[in-house]
């Protein structure tokens, strides 16, 4: 009867994986990760170029100085999860049923409760049925080393019938490894005992009766060996002939776009925060593109040096996943709010959306294109301001200036309906209207001489003001003199009394002739608490 | 005697390495425009500003250089084309815009400043090497004027903006002539690769040659209602140069023209509209 076929990816050395993974600059260096607390720091990881230094596991801090060029990294719990997830990300592209094989399997010479965290990643995939999806079993073994490897990850594949076979012979090879169905015991044979994870009494134990491979193992006959070890025995010689039975346990993969990278030593160089953010975003964006997704937004977290944090969040347009569009948009995001100290350690997080599709038409009126006008706009932030780029939105008030800045966006105004007013208005005369050009902030004006307007205005109208107006004649604001040739006004204006930030003032229309002999309109405003004067506006 | 074409014909013969077609009218380029929504200017302009090219209106504050600038992109935006106003001394008034009917979700206002507090790198007082290296970028970056440049600059190079306003409405002539003219020339051949109208505001003209139109703004007069209100005005337009006619000509083009704006609360107006 067949049992099913399982894949195992296995991952061995992942503290190191983990933390090499995003540095494409590190991993052509040898490099160890340490685990422990100083001064009893012990080498925990490490890659194959350490290793053919002549490092190995279990090595003291000391001892991995005294070698020359050997790069020393601190192991980093956030990353080995972060790391985990996403290699949880690429195997779940096979197959939705997944089990975590990797329970039990700490570093080899772990020393301490707190340092027994797995030191491999590895999950055995139930890949009964996707024959006709990814093909035969062998080339199912390499598409999945293949995308783990685009991951940044150095993986063994090993398919079998058998899941503990699986396991067993993925976590003792380097590459990929198929075995045939009624083939387990043959394949396990030559393994050493040691990949029963048997505790150290019956490990001496085999050792004293010489042996030392599964294949031996499973030669022995069953009822003695149980008579001698006891009835645990009858298990191992199972899993060594690739006979143990097993119930996958999937696990939910949850699907969380988040890349995580720890720094050796505090990052000050934006550049250098974006060479490692450039890695991460091509990782995020392939796997929200495994998934026919996009990154919609993308936030940055920084952990600073001294204890602060800072973020920055961008939205682009449209949903994309183009890696250097998305980098530009954090470098200039990053240029203009810079954080206040050195960076530590680097969060990037990013909201998956739609993939956008954007339907152009050829008699649809030219519209800048979504990913450019982004850049343009977050270079044109970077370079007046945040607040001061953007659409203006009138705000419902009799206040002069009453109005605030909104992003602009041509998404937004393409999701408007085309509709035949819009025609019709392109088609109407617009009303001309003079148009003001403010003076901001308003410039205090001195007035050189004021009219009681007793003599012009109606009785009536005088006494409401409740004392006389002044009507100006001529004033400076600083730079020129105007004398005025006619001042129409005043015209009341007042509101949010019962606030802090209410006004009372008077607005004159004034026809004014300046030194040069130049005439301008311009708007006066009198502030009725202060009584002070301000030149407000020019008509133009 | 030969006729006036075999005489033509004979002369261009004549002088064929010198001047090749001596006396045959040269095909005048035909340039798409895009109508300012003012009927007295268009017809001055035979159908608007010239569309992916420089247009300069010149004229002393209260000239009604804004206010046709205006109505401009309000005709722009009728149309749903994305405009872009660059605003050097940050005078643009957004309620004059909607009184004009420009519609404000289609217009991108960039607001410059100056630098000397400019950015988010300049304020608290952090001294990490990171910040540090940004401040020192914006203290040395630019000016208002230099700002502006650099953000008409991107919008063209970006393309997609039917039209782009560069306001130099309030910068000192002094100060805008010193604009190089590689940069009026860069504008313009960008303007013209994205079909982009960049309309500058000024007191003088600065584009010089770059320029495809140059209008001259004046105010005329002012009409005061009951002696109490500002009631409009009557604005003279008067055409300074114009390198390509969009149509042939056949018959001598008006050199002026008036309009009028009213104000936004002239109520007999609005009810004449």
């Amino acid at each position: 009867m067949s049992q099913g076929l399982y894949a195992c990816a296995w991952a061995a050395e992942f503290p190191a994986q983990a933390l090499l993974r995003l540095r494409t600059d590190w991993q052509t260096e040898p490099a160890v990760v340490l685990d422990g607390r100083a001064p009893e720091e012990w080498v925990c990881s490490l890659n194959r170029l350490a290793t053919r230094m002549g490092a190995v596991a279990g090595m003291t801090r000391l001892e991995a100085e005294s070698m020359l060029g050997l790069r020393l990294l601190k192991r980093s719990a956030e990353s080995e999860a972060a790391a985990r997830a996403v290699f949880l990300e690429c195997a779940a592209k096979f197959s939705p049923r997944i089990e975590d094989a990797c329970a039990g399997d700490t570093c080899a010479d772990a020393r301490s409760d707190e340092a027994r965290r797995p030191a491999v990643c590895a999950f055995v995939l139930d890949i009964a049925g996707t024959e006709r999806l990814f093909g035969p079993p062998m080339q199912f073994a390499e598409r999945l080393r293949n995308e783990l490897a685009a991951s940044g990850f150095r993986a063994s594949v090993a398919v079998s019938a058998n899941y503990h076979a699986a396991r067993m012979k993925a976590a003792s090879i380097h590459g990929i490894a198929v075995i045939p169905e009624g083939a387990e015991a043959d394949a396990l044979a030559k393994l050493p005992i040691t990949a029963l994870d048997l505790d150290e009494e019956h490990m001496a134990t085999f050792a004293l009766w010489g042996i030392g491979t599964l294949g031996e193992l499973a030669a022995l006959p069953e009822a003695e060996l149980v008579a001698r070890v006891g009835p645990q025995a009858q298990r191992w010689r199972a899993l060594a002939r690739g006979e143990a039975e097993h119930t996958l346990a999937p696990i939910e993969a949850e699907f969380a776009l988040d890349e995580f990278c720890e720094f050796e030593t505090p990052v000050e160089q934006i550049d250098s925060l974006l060479f490692v953010g450039a890695r991460m975003i091509d990782c995020l964006a392939a796997r929200a593109a495994g998934r026919a997704l996009a990154l919609r937004v993308l936030k940055a977290e920084m952990r600073l040096e001294g204890g602060g944090s800072h973020c920055v969040t961008i939205r682009p347009a449209v949903a994309t996943t183009d890696r250097r569009f998305l980098l530009k948009l954090l470098q200039l995001e990053i240029g203009t709010h810079p954080p206040k100290a050195a960076v530590v350690s680097f969060t990037l997080r990013a909201e998956a959306g739609q993939q956008s599709k954007v339907q152009l038409g050829l008699f649809a009126p030219q519209t800048p294109e979504p990913s450019r006008l982004d850049v343009t706009l977050a270079r044109l932030r970077a370079m007046v301001g945040e607040e001061r780029v953007g659409s203006p939105v009138l705000e419902d008030t009799h206040r002069a200036g009453g109005f605030h800045m909104k992003g602009f966006a041509i998404t937004d105004l393409k999701g408007e309906t085309r509709s035949a007013r819009g025609k019709r208005d392109a088609d109407m005369a617009t009303s001309q209207r003079m148009a003001l050009r403010r003076v901001r902030p308003p410039r205090h004006v001195r007035m050189m001489s004021l009219q009681t307007l007793t003599a012009s205005f109606p009785r009536k109208a005088v006494e409401r003001m409740g004392q006389p107006a002044m009507r100006p004649v001529a004033f400076s604001d600083g730079e020129n003199r105007y004398e005025v040739a006619a001042a129409y006004g005043p015209w009341k204006t007042s509101g949010c009394w019962w606030a802090l930030d209410g006004w009372d003032s008077e607005e004159w229309d004034v026809l004014a002739t300046t030194n040069d002999g130049a005439t301008v309109a311009c708007l006066l405003t009198r502030d009725c608490a202060r009584n002070a004067w301000q030149l407000e506006a020019f008509y133009d | 005697m030969p006729s006036a074409a075999a005489l033509r014909l004979e002369i261009e013969h004549a002088l064929e390495r010198r001047f090749p077609a001596a006396l045959s009218p040269v095909p005048r380029t035909i340039r798409e425009v895009a109508a300012t929504g003012i009927a007295s200017v268009d017809e001055l302009l035979q159908g608007g500003l010239p569309v992916g090219a420089i247009s300069e209106l010149t004229g002393n504050p209260s000239s009604g250089r804004t206010s046709l600038a205006l109505q401009f992109v309000a005709r722009r935006t009728l149309e749903e084309r994305p405009c872009a106003w660059v605003d050097v001394q940050d005078a643009f008034d957004p309620e004059s815009a909607a009184a004009n009917e420009v519609r404000l979700r289609w217009l991108l206002w960039i607001r410059c400043r100056d630098t000397a507090n400019a950015g988010p790198a300049a304020e608290g007082g952090a001294s990490a090497p990171l910040e540090r290296g940004a401040r020192r970028k914006a203290r040395s970056s630019w000016g208002r004027l230099d700002q502006a440049l650099r953000a008409t600059d991107l919008l063209l190079q970006a393309g997609g903006f039917s039209s782009v306003v560069l306001d130099l409405g309030d910068t000192a002539p002094e100060q805008a002539n010193r604009i190089p003219s590689a940069t009026w020339f860069r504008y313009r051949q960008a303007a013209e690769r994205t079909q982009c109208s960049l309309v500058v505001l000024g007191r003088r003209a600065y584009a010089q040659s770059a320029a495809a139109v140059v209008l001259e703004c004046s105010a005329q007069r002012a009409e005061q209602a009951s002696g109490t209100v500002l009631r409009d005005f009557t604005f003279a337009v008067r055409r300074g140069r114009e390198r390509h006619a969009p149509v042939e000509i056949t018959t001598r083009k008006p050199v002026a023209a008036t309009w009028q704006a009213n104000a936004a609360w002239d109520a007999e107006t609005e009810r004449r509209a």
